[in-house]
C-alpha cells in the first residue's frame, strides 16, 4: 500500500472538515423532525406493525416498493442479456479446499434458516424481505465458492419461484384494490402488536419480495461466478 | 463516548475512502472497500437505524466485494492470455 503526503495531508483536511460540520449536523435534534414523528404516530394504530421501517416500506408507499423490484429485475435482465452468450459450466473460483467443502454442508442449511428468520420476523424486528432474501442468496454464493463443478442451480424452479413471486405482489394489489378500493392497502386481520402473526398484509408482501430478491441475486451471482473462461 | 465513537469511525472511513482511491493494487482496494462497508454499518446501527445496517452488511460487504473479485479475475486472466 503507497500512501504519499499529498493524500495523507488531504484526508486530513477533509477529516477536520467532517468534523466541524459533524458538530453543527449533531446540535439538530432529530427525534422530534416532523415526518418520523408523524409515521410513528400513525404506525401503531393503521398497521399494528412492530418495525415502523416494515411498515412504510410496505404499507404506506407499498407501490414505491413494487417499482424499486421492478428496477431489480430489469438491472438483472440487462445483465442476462449482455452475459448470456459467455455463460459456461467454468466455475471461476476452483478452488478444492475439502474443509471448506464439508464445513458448507452444515452451513448452508444454517443460513439459509437465518434468512427465513428475518423474513418472517421483519414485521418484529429489524430486516425484512431485501435483506433476507439477499442473505440467502449469500448462502448460494457460498455454495459456489465450495463446490466449484459439483452444484448447480436447477434454473426452471428458479424462474417459476421468481415469476409466481412477482404475480403475487401484483395479485395482492389488484385483490386489495377489489376488497378495499386501495392498490396494495390492508384488507386482512391486523392481529395484536409484537405477535407473528400481524401486521395484516406485511408479512405476505416481504415474503413475496423475498422469494423475488433471493432468486434475481442468485442468478446475479451465477451469471458472474459461472462465466466462461476467456480464450 | 458514543459522540467519540462516532467521530472515530468517521475519520477513520474517511481515510479509508481515500485510501481506496489512491491504493494502486485493485484486490487490496477491494478488501479496503469491504472494510469501509463495515465501518458504515456501525455508522448505520450508531444513528439508530438498524434495518438500512442489515442491508450494507449483506450487500456492501458480501455480494458486491465477490462481484469485484470476480471481474477482477476475469481482467487479470484476459491480460495474462495477451
Amino acid at each position: 500500500m503507497k500512501f504519499s503526503i499529498r493524500s495523507i495531508f488531504i484526508s486530513l483536511i477533509v477529516s477536520i472538515m467532517i468534523v466541524l460540520l459533524l458538530q453543527i449536523f449533531l446540535q439538530f435534534d432529530l427525534v422530534t423532525s416532523s415526518a418520523g414523528s408523524f409515521v410513528l404516530n400513525i404506525n401503531a394504530n393503521s398497521t399494528e406493525s412492530a418495525n415502523a421501517v416494515t411498515s412504510v416500506v410496505t404499507y404506506f408507499r407499498g407501490f414505491d416498493t413494487l417499482g424499486e423490484v421492478t428496477i431489480l429485475f430489469l438491472s438483472i435482465f440487462g445483465i442476462s442479456l449482455g452475459l448470456e452468450g459467455y455463460r459456461d459450466k467454468f466455475n471461476i473460483f476452483a478452488y478444492e479446499n475439502s474443509l471448506l467443502k464439508i464445513a458448507v454442508d452444515t452451513l448452508f442449511p444454517l443460513i439459509v434458516l437465518f434468512g427465513v428468520y428475518i423474513i418472517i420476523h421483519g414485521h418484529l424486528s429489524p430486516g425484512g424481505g431485501f435483506q433476507g432474501g439477499v442473505i440467502i442468496a449469500s448462502a448460494f454464493l457460498l455454495m459456489f465458492l465450495a463446490k466449484s463443478n459439483d452444484f448447480s442451480l436447477k434454473h426452471n424452479i428458479l424462474e417459476l419461484a421468481e415469476s409466481l413471486s412477482g404475480a403475487g405482489f401484483i395479485l395482492l394489489g389488484v385483490l386489495s384494490i377489489l376488497i378495499i378500493n386501495r392498490f396494495l392497502g390492508n384488507f386482512l386481520p391486523l392481529g395484536k402488536i409484537g405477535e407473528l402473526f400481524s401486521g395484516g398484509v406485511i408479512p405476505l408482501i416481504y415474503i413475496f419480495v423475498s422469494i423475488k430478491v433471493s432468486a434475481e441475486i442468485t442468478s446475479l451471482v451465477e451469471y458472474f461466478i459461472r462465466i466462461k473462461d476467456v480464450k | 463516548m458514543i459522540g467519540l465513537i462516532i467521530l472515530a469511525i468517521f475519520i477513520t472511513l474517511i481515510v479509508l475512502a481515500i485510501a481506496i482511491i489512491q491504493n494502486d493494487d485493485l484486490p487490496h482496494s477491494v478488501v479496503l472497500f469491504m472494510g469501509f462497508g463495515l465501518g458504515s454499518v456501525i455508522l448505520y446501527f450508531l444513528f439508530s437505524a438498524p434495518d438500512v445496517a442489515l442491508t450494507e452488511a449483506v450487500i456492501g460487504t458480501g455480494v458486491s466485494g465477490v462481484v469485484f473479485l470476480v471481474t477482477l479475475l476475469q481482467i487479470r486472466s484476459k491480460e495474462i492470455k495477451k
